[in-house]
């Protein structure tokens, strides 16, 4: 047997798919783990519609009291959590006179965010993303969504918080 | 045994491929648009905004089944006689 006839010969036996059938295989399989990866999706998005529908997020109830007026300076802002809850807040005491309360967690990834006294900017450190500290909404950076706010109002000297009144009023 | 399918493959092998092109080409399709609708359901769905979750959803499923059976179409690929 010559050398040219063994390859042949053994070549064939020992890889018996030909080469066109072998890329058909792999590319049919490409497109079955592509319809696998649809149903992934398909079965995420139906996740988090489930999710929001089923548990929906905790609304802030009642009101609750921050802290005295003259705790919080000009510029400065003080952090506060709402008893039975976990997520963390900032009031903020504005240049301009205004008390406004926000989540403390930037909406890009949940990092601490913090005011810039004398810019009216709220800052997030991690990937520099900037709210407007008078609406929360986002000035810069990646952050997809404003922050959360709650509305701030005073009863004598005392600073009291509670959920948005205008989403209260939309959802009745 | 020849039959019609078999000598027309063989005659025409840049056939199958074209179709099994065009099969992954939408179905990458779909799934750039299954990920698209994830995307802003998610961004949505923690914006409290739930009007648009369950039109998401239902296009997600819509490009999901089209997907599935688009597989129907998948080519098995020529099956030569070897001897």
């Amino acid at each position: 047997m010559s050398k040219e006839d063994n390859l042949n010969k053994n070549w064939k036996k020992d890889f018996p798919i030909e080469k066109q059938q072998a890329t058909n295989v792999s590319r049919r399989d490409f497109a079955k783990f592509l319809t696998l990866v649809s149903g992934g999706l398909m079965v995420g998005s139906g996740l988090v519609t489930a999710k929001a529908y089923l548990y929906p997020k905790e609304e802030v109830l009642g009101e609750h009291f921050v802290c005295n007026k003259d705790e919080v300076p000009l510029g400065g802002t003080r952090a506060f959590v709402i008893e039975g809850s976990t997520i963390p807040y900032i009031l903020i005491h504005l240049e301009t006179g205004e008390f406004k309360a926000y989540e403390q967690k930037c909406t890009h990834l949940s990092c601490s965010v913090f005011y810039k006294p004398g810019t009216g900017v709220i800052h997030c450190p991690c990937h520099e993303g900037s709210f407007d500290a008078k609406t929360g909404n986002v000035l810069a950076g990646p952050p997809p969504r404003a922050l959360p706010k709650l509305d701030v109002f005073f009863k004598d000297d005392a600073v009291y918080v509670r959920a948005v009144q205008e989403e209260k009023i939309a959802k009745l | 045994m020849s039959n019609f399918r078999r000598s027309q493959n063989q005659s025409n092998p840049n056939k199958l491929n074209a179709i099994l092109s065009t099969l992954i080409f939408i179905l990458i399709l779909n799934v750039t648009m299954q990920i698209w609708l994830l995307y802003v359901a998610l961004n949505n769905a923690l914006d409290n905004n739930k009007e648009i979750l369950i039109p998401a959803f239902v296009a997600s499923l819509i490009l999901f089944i089209i997907g599935i059976s688009l597989l129907y179409y998948l080519p098995t690929g020529n099956r030569n006689i070897r001897k």
